[in-house]
């Protein structure tokens, strides 16, 4: 008796009653949802953010961008487009064109979107037919000066640049005695006092070897072992090494240098007077991407003004869209002297350099 | 009334089908201990004949492995490296636990957790904390150094050769420590006084007399140590690379970058491989022919030696060894951890609980790191400790003939250094048709497979102290063996499982050398973590991630200390 009149107290009303109270409830959901939803940009943008919010996510193989930029970078767009969530995988250049090498390897597609900093990958990779041919949309408001690294093909665009000078330890250093040119570092003056990136990791790195063996010879890099310098992996953490005071002058990236000295870092920057070696960072989409969309609405993010703020915002890396333009503090471009290494000095030259680099400094 | 006949052929049916049901869980076993140990080591050797590209054997690999001077280099620096950590720590572990156990020397239980303390500290958190302390221009000691002494000369320089072997040495000695311990607390005083007797004073009889009879101890406890520092990855790896210093470890991380040569990479293991065996096989010799009667003890007991005078300087020199073990590294640790740039020193401003806001809520694979951490450890503890109790039982209540070899296969892994076996596993479980590459299960496997003959041993001790006799009294009253097993076994192991449980969990929720090749974007681990933040030189995140880990595992050991009691870090049980 008692469960029947605790199932009738339960009971939650008439038919009529609960299908209003579905409807209602349906009602509610898709207002709020539009009211949540960004008004969608009209046509071909629109398209593809519905195929990609289906998709739902969007993997980035990255190593342009140290891990808190990449995740800053992430967050804006998951911001810009809800319901897209962007999986971050940040290592080196190296190390993150060997994963891709593994997945395929393994025949395994986890990879929709690939930027690294080395283009001999991409070079090698477009050979191998992996990368995926896309029109990008906001390719054509890219900025005259980057016209040139866009890709004729359409396989892979530049979504920032990354210049490479000298940076050092004001505290340690005057600016009137500090290194003024890469012969400098070369200099038993500067014995034990040098932080490097490592070719074999660090993408830039690879391009700055390149660059300046070209200026120097092969001796150059022998001559600076000799100097004994601090090798770490990436070109970022030679900033690190001079915050802590651990070494006094370093090859590092601008960027992050003078976004260190702003958060009151002992550090200023000098833009060699043989020049400073520019590398333009590429990004393209997987041809095996699992989520095809949601990549290509991620390489348009990447080409637009919101992606160009923030990188020159937080890494203070140069942007490829005329219109944002750089932070003060840093040199804007087009009043240095700039070295930049072609396609084919970098896919042939990358892989040796690595290895010299390697017998010489014994890792 | 059932006939004569009848019985037998019901007893015999029973009997046959339990032979059935034992022979089923035989195959079972000896397939899945196949497939985890027998088939990477199998698939190491042979893709290290294989050809990259075409698929054929050929020696080409071993000729790339070992053709080049820097290869054959970092395979000189890793046997060097072995010999110097094994004999620094052996300088520093056996005076430690000789006063810890034979004389009255103060703080002992301070001492002991310390120690502890050091044992739970993964090595490359040890590596890090030494950066900080002993980099040649910003560490602490040499900061300190020149505010003191006024010299612009900075001593101590953490990336050469003797500062990667001090900063093995300062987390590996408490292996020799617990060792050297658990044999001098069972030697009795006997033979210290029928020397004094004769004539020999306090430190000449420790010299001849007691330090000797433990010495195969200290043998095996430092080969082991040995094998460990040549097959570790991540102290090499954050020291000796921006030390130039290259080692067998460090370079088959190199073949496992790009170009990607895992055949090479499985050639140029096979030394570290054999090097393994070869000392193992000379360990067992050695400690199985040295008779030590005092160890049998008959009931002799143990008298402390009363140091005098000496008692302070001991418990000093103990303190400034433990200080540079524990103290030391965790204070740079807490620093860094606590530091917007930790260069910048022990400042207000300096203060800050960013890094930590960043691991936990900002990156998102460094806070799924930790989880996965502890999911992986805690599926492969209970799968070894699974494993290993099924066969220790089947090995000691000798169910089937030839059990011993199944004993024989998990105690196998022992003798494999993790980071080979990783390779071995990458070869013969990544590609396809399991394809578990990037998958957890790989790791999960890996670390089954690694810690399997710690759950195995424990489990035969624990099982070994049983009598068969409750047993026997269930299968006489009608039950089967895994009722017994179930229902009176089983409780009764509960504290010795637990026990070997945290034996396996502690170690694999910190294991690098087996996780750095198998770890994919997905399945990230905190070591591994610890090791990608290194790239970019955030030491202050590493290090509060550290922190996090540490923490985690003391927690773990607190827990671990209650349930078990003291024992839980000897191996004495273990019979190790």
């Amino acid at each position: 008796m008692r469960t029947q009149i605790r199932y009738n107290s339960q009971r939650k009303g008439t038919p009529m009653f609960t299908m209003f109270r579905v409807a209602a409830f349906r009602l509610a959901m898709i207002l709020g949802l539009t009211a949540v939803l960004p008004s969608a940009s009209f046509g071909a943008m629109s398209e593809l953010e519905q195929a990609a919010r289906k998709e739902g996510q969007v993997t980035w193989y990255i190593s342009q961008y140290g891990a808190e930029v990449a995740s800053n970078i992430a967050r804006a767009f998951e911001k810009q487009y809800p319901g897209i969530k962007v999986n971050v995988v940040r290592a080196t250049a190296q190390v993150t064109y060997q994963r891709l090498i593994q997945d395929i390897r393994a025949n395994v597609a986890q990879c929709d979107v690939f930027g690294i900093t080395d283009v001999g990958a991409y070079v090698d990779l477009r050979g191998q037919n992996r990368l995926a041919k896309y029109s990008a949309e906001s390719a054509a408001m890219i900025a005259p000066e980057f016209r040139a690294a866009i890709e004729k093909n359409g396989y892979w665009y530049p979504t920032s640049a990354l210049t490479i000078a000298i940076a050092y330890n004001t505290n340690k250093i005057k600016p009137a005695d500090a290194p003024k040119k890469w012969a400098d570092l070369v200099d038993p003056k500067w014995r034990g006092t040098v932080a490097l990136p490592h070719p074999g990791y660090s993408g830039v790195a690879g391009v700055w070897g390149l660059m300046v063996s070209k200026l120097y010879g092969r001796e150059y890099i022998e001559k600076l072992e000799k100097n004994r310098p601090l090798v770490g992996r990436s070109i970022l953490d030679t900033v690190t090494m001079l915050n802590s005071g651990e070494r006094s002058v370093a090859v590092s990236l601008v960027g992050p240098a003078l976004e260190s000295a702003s958060k009151g870092n002992p550090i200023a920057v000098v833009y060699p007077e043989e020049g400073s070696v520019i590398v333009d960072a590429p990004t393209a989409i997987l041809q095996n991407a699992p989520h095809p969309n949601a990549a290509r609405l991620f390489m348009e993010f990447l080409l637009g003004i919101e992606h160009a703020k923030l990188v020159v915002s937080l890494p203070r890396y140069e942007s490829v869209r005329a219109e944002v333009k750089p932070l003060p503090g840093g040199k804007p471009l087009h009043d240095l002297k700039l070295l930049r290494a072609s396609d084919e000095e970098v896919t042939q030259g990358i892989p040796k350099l690595i290895e010299r680099w390697r017998d010489l400094f014994g890792n | 009334m059932p006939t004569a006949t009848e019985f037998t052929l019901k007893s015999e049916g029973r009997r046959l089908g339990a032979l059935n049901l034992t022979s089923l869980v035989w195959v079972l076993i000896s397939v899945i201990l196949i497939a985890l140990i027998v088939n990477p080591l199998l698939r190491l050797v042979i893709t290290s004949f294989r050809d990259a590209e075409t698929g054929t054997l050929t020696l080409a690999n071993y000729v790339y492995a070992y053709g080049r001077a820097r290869h054959l280099l970092a395979l000189m620096h890793s046997v060097l490296l072995g010999l110097a950590v094994a004999g620094l720590c052996t300088l520093l572990a056996v005076p430690l636990a000789w006063a810890v156990s034979r004389t009255d020397m103060l703080g002992k239980g301070v001492i002991r957790l310390l120690v502890l303390g050091a044992f739970v500290t993964p090595p490359y958190l040890g590596a890090v904390s030494w950066i900080l302390l002993a980099g040649p221009n910003a560490g602490w000691l040499n900061r300190l150094f020149r505010a003191t002494s006024g010299l612009d000369v900075t001593p101590f320089n953490i990336y050469t050769f003797w500062g990667l072997a001090v900063a093995i040495s300062l987390t590996s000695f408490p292996y020799i420590f617990i060792f050297t311990n658990a044999a001098l607390d069972v030697v009795s005083s006997e033979m210290e006084d029928a020397a004094n007797i004769l004539g020999a004073g306090r430190w000449r009889t420790t010299l001849r007399v007691t330090l000797p009879m433990v010495t195969p101890a200290i043998i095996g406890a430092a080969m082991i140590t040995f094998l460990e520092t040549i097959a570790m990855f991540g102290t090499p790896a954050l020291i000796g690379m921006p030390a130039g210093f290259n080692v067998v470890t460090t370079q088959l991380f190199q073949f496992f970058s790009y170009p990607m040569r895992v055949e090479a990479a499985a050639a140029y293991s096979m030394p570290l491989l054999f090097i393994t065996v070869a000392l193992f096989w000379l360990q067992m010799k050695i400690l199985r022919r040295k008779g030590f009667v005092a160890l049998t003890g008959k009931g002799g007991g143990r008298r402390l030696i009363a140091l005098g005078r000496w008692r302070w300087p001991v418990f000093g020199y103990a303190m400034f060894i433990l200080s540079l073990a524990v103290v030391l590294p965790y204070l740079a640790l807490a620093q860094a951890a606590f530091a917007k740039a930790w260069g910048r020193g022990f400042q207000w401003d300096n203060l800050t609980l960013a890094n930590f806001q960043y691991l936990i809520f900002e990156n998102h694979t460094a806070a799924q790191s930790v989880l996965n951490s502890f999911i992986f450890g805690a599926t492969s503890a209970f799968l070894a400790l699974g494993l290993g109790l099924i066969v220790a039982y089947i090995v000691i209540r000798r169910l089937l003939p030839h059990a011993q070899v199944l004993g024989f296969l998990c105690m196998a892994p022992f003798v494999i250094p993790g980071i080979v076996l990783a390779i071995g596993f990458y070869a013969a479980y990544a590609p396809p048709p399991l394809s578990l590459y990037g998958t957890s299960a790989i790791l999960v496997l890996a670390f089954t497979t690694r810690f399997l003959p710690i759950a195995y041993a424990s489990s035969n001790a624990a099982l070994r102290s049983l009598n068969p006799e409750m047993e026997d009294a269930v299968r006489i009253l009608g039950g089967s063996h895994f009722t017994a097993l179930r229902r009176v076994t089983g409780p009764l192991l509960k504290q010795g499982l637990i026990g070997a449980w945290l034996l396996v969990f502690i170690p694999a929720t910190r294991e690098l050398s087996t996780a750095i090749f198998l770890s994919g974007p997905n399945t990230r681990v905190m070591s591994v973590m610890l090791f990608d933040l290194s790239e970019e030189g955030l030491l202050e995140k590493l290090a509060a991630l550290g922190f996090l880990l540490l923490a985690a595992t003391l927690v773990v050991v607190a827990i671990g200390y209650k349930v078990v009691g003291k024992d839980i870090m000897l191996t004495r049980r273990a019979g190790l």
